[in-house]
């Protein structure tokens, strides 16, 4: 499978250089359930071949949390002031392996009604660490304790820090959409892209010595379709669409009631993925009573993800569910509750039983 | 032994061999030791001259490996040119056996034409650079051509051949492949050559290496 080798018959956007229109998505954090669907509809979709077991190009992380691959928000990249950060490149182990099941043993061997599947690493070693691997641990303490999910995946940043990275020109921005893909023909696996992108969503393919990310399911966009995360997601939390039409759900969320935040604006690469943040939980009293003078998660920790503009952001959703409690309109809950689920896709509405496979790439 | 030259610049004379019609590939055979070998001088490329500035902002203050001098061996044998690069390699990585983890690597660069080519930019839209690219581990070797920084081209299919072996601390690749007609390594020619060492130690990759800053000479029989 060549996943990007040419997802468009336009000229690739220079680096920098603004496209056309910027594909864009939101997710609302209040509205995801962690289960992963998003991640086994993507892994269903793309990484199924040589070198990709252990390809995640979609994952969700507990937060508080270390991510995927171990401290991914802490291993460098994107920019500073301007300047490029130097990044990491994280092990195998930190990535987390494909692990090995015996299944024999638990099965059929000795071990039958004595033990359990355990993973095995590639060398029979224990895993100690994967993807998820902290799943719902969060912080705090009972009945304090507070934790949320956070769907990631490739961002496609107006300033992206993996294709300047490149010294082979092997990742473009598509002039038609924004949507930043690898030609795996020219990729020679140097692997400063995964070191480069500061959300460590870039995965290096050991068996093909090339790298490979997200692709924004484009060949279904192309198609009028929306990516399999977004169909698959049960909780219907993605907001896809132009973020320059004025009219789309991603624009009215992004610019104008600003609750659709990017992650780690600090890193300076300009992402196109938003997030609306969880709205903060009242904590428990002494008498297991809520407490709404306090939350049981910190602003701190929301702050950290998303910049100062958080307070406003959640602010405006406060009062904007209070308004509605109120019995009054609000357009904002309108777009978030999405009550048709396919006001949710924008123009990427189409039934993909309903495409035919020639259209498919 | 041959003696060797202690230099930055020198000619490479290459032998001939009346060896069968397999392409001489062993890098611990006698016959290498029939031939003078030239050791040559290598710097790490500059910062400046490579073509991203991630690259150069996370270089700058990562320590460079340093294989300082790559000692170089040609011989032809029935059409064939087999070239022998050995170089100090105390801790190898002789696979990509990790997502974070480089083989070693090597490679020898000529003008496309067997005349002239800039090497500093790795050649030019005009004056392209061929070459022979070998690294640890299955995939390659890869005969290569590039017209400037940033653009080195794999061939899909190439007579190139290569084998290694790594003893003693030290990498000996030999790289070989049958000489074409109206190929610059003519009987009797000079062409100017090149060579690089990745360690991949030391993370080395793309343009981040070890290299002869000017070009040698390699004297054809």
């Amino acid at each position: 499978m060549s996943t990007a080798s040419s997802g468009s018959t336009e000229a690739p956007a220079a680096p920098g250089s603004r496209p056309k229109q910027q594909f864009a998505m939101v997710l609302d954090l209040n509205k995801c359930l962690g289960c992963q669907c998003c991640t086994v509809a993507c892994k269903t979709q793309w990484t199924s071949g040589p070198g990709m077991d252990a390809m995640w190009w979609n994952i969700v992380s507990t937060i508080p949390g270390r991510g995927t691959p171990r401290d991914a928000f802490e291993l460098g990249g994107g920019y500073r002031n301007g300047s490029p950060v130097p990044g990491e490149l994280p092990s195998g182990r930190e990535w987390g392996e494909a692990w090995e099941f015996d299944y024999e043993q638990v099965f059929d061997g000795e071990g039958y009604g004595k033990t359990f599947l355990r993973p095995k690493e590639h060398d029979g070693a224990e895993p100690g660490w994967g993807p998820n691997w902290d799943e719902d641990q969060g912080g705090g303490s009972y009945p304090n304790s507070y934790f949320f999910y956070l769907p990631l995946l490739c961002m496609n940043c107006s300033q992206p820090a993996c294709l300047e990275a490149c010294p082979r020109d092997s990742i473009y921005r598509r002039d038609e959409d924004g949507i930043i893909l690898i030609d795996e023909e020219r990729c020679h696996g140097y692997r400063f892209c995964v070191e480069a992108c500061p959300y460590k969503r870039i995965y290096f393919n050991k068996e093909r010595s090339v790298a490979q990310k997200c692709i924004s399911c484009y060949p279904r966009l192309e198609a009028g379709v929306a990516p399999a995360c977004v169909r698959q997601c049960p909780g219907r939390l993605h907001h896809i669409g132009y973020l320059d039409d004025p009219d789309s759900a991603v624009h009215r969320l992004v610019h104008t009631f600003q609750v659709a935040l990017p992650l780690h604006a600090d890193f300076e690469v300009m992402p196109n993925v938003f997030y609306v943040p969880p709205l903060l939980p009242d904590a428990f009293d002494e008498d297991g009573r809520f407490d709404p003078s306090r939350s049981r998660m910190p602003l701190e920790d929301l702050e950290r993800l998303f910049g100062p503009e958080v307070q406003a952001a959640l602010a405006t959703l406060q009062a904007e569910r209070e308004r509605v409690a109120a019995g009054e309109p609000s357009e904002l809950m309108d777009i978030l509750i999405a009550r048709n689920w396919r006001d949710l896709l924008g123009p990427f509405d189409v039934d993909p039983a309903r495409v035919e496979p020639a259209r498919h790439r | 032994m041959s003696p060797l030259a202690a230099t930055s610049k020198l000619a490479i004379e290459a032998g001939v061999l009346d060896v069968g019609s397999e392409p001489f590939l062993d890098p611990g055979a006698p016959e290498w030791e029939t031939v003078p070998g030239a050791r040559l001088a290598l710097e790490p490329t500059p910062l400046d001259r490579l073509p991203s500035a991630y690259v150069q902002a996370a270089w700058a203050n990562r320590p460079r490996a340093n294989p300082r001098e790559v000692e170089v061996r040609a011989l032809m044998a029935r059409g064939t040119l087999s070239l022998r690069l050995c170089w100090a390699a105390p801790r190898p990585v002789p696979a990509l056996s990790d997502l974070d983890a480089f083989p070693d690597a090597c490679a020898v660069l000529f003008p496309a034409d067997g005349v002239s080519a800039p090497l500093a930019t790795m050649g030019s839209r005009r004056r392209p650079v061929a070459g022979w690219h070998w690294q640890a581990g299955p995939l390659g070797p890869f005969a290569v051509r590039a017209r400037g920084l940033g653009t080195v081209e794999r061939a899909k299919a190439d007579p190139l051949r290569a084998q290694a072996r790594h003893e003693a601390g030290s990498w000996s690749v030999v790289l070989s492949r049958p000489i074409d007609p109206g190929s610059p390594f003519g009987a009797g020619r000079n062409v100017p050559v090149a060579f690089a060492i990745w360690c991949g130690a030391a993370r080395e990759r793309a343009g981040i290496k070890s290299h002869t800053p000017s070009w040698q000479e390699l004297r054809l029989p």
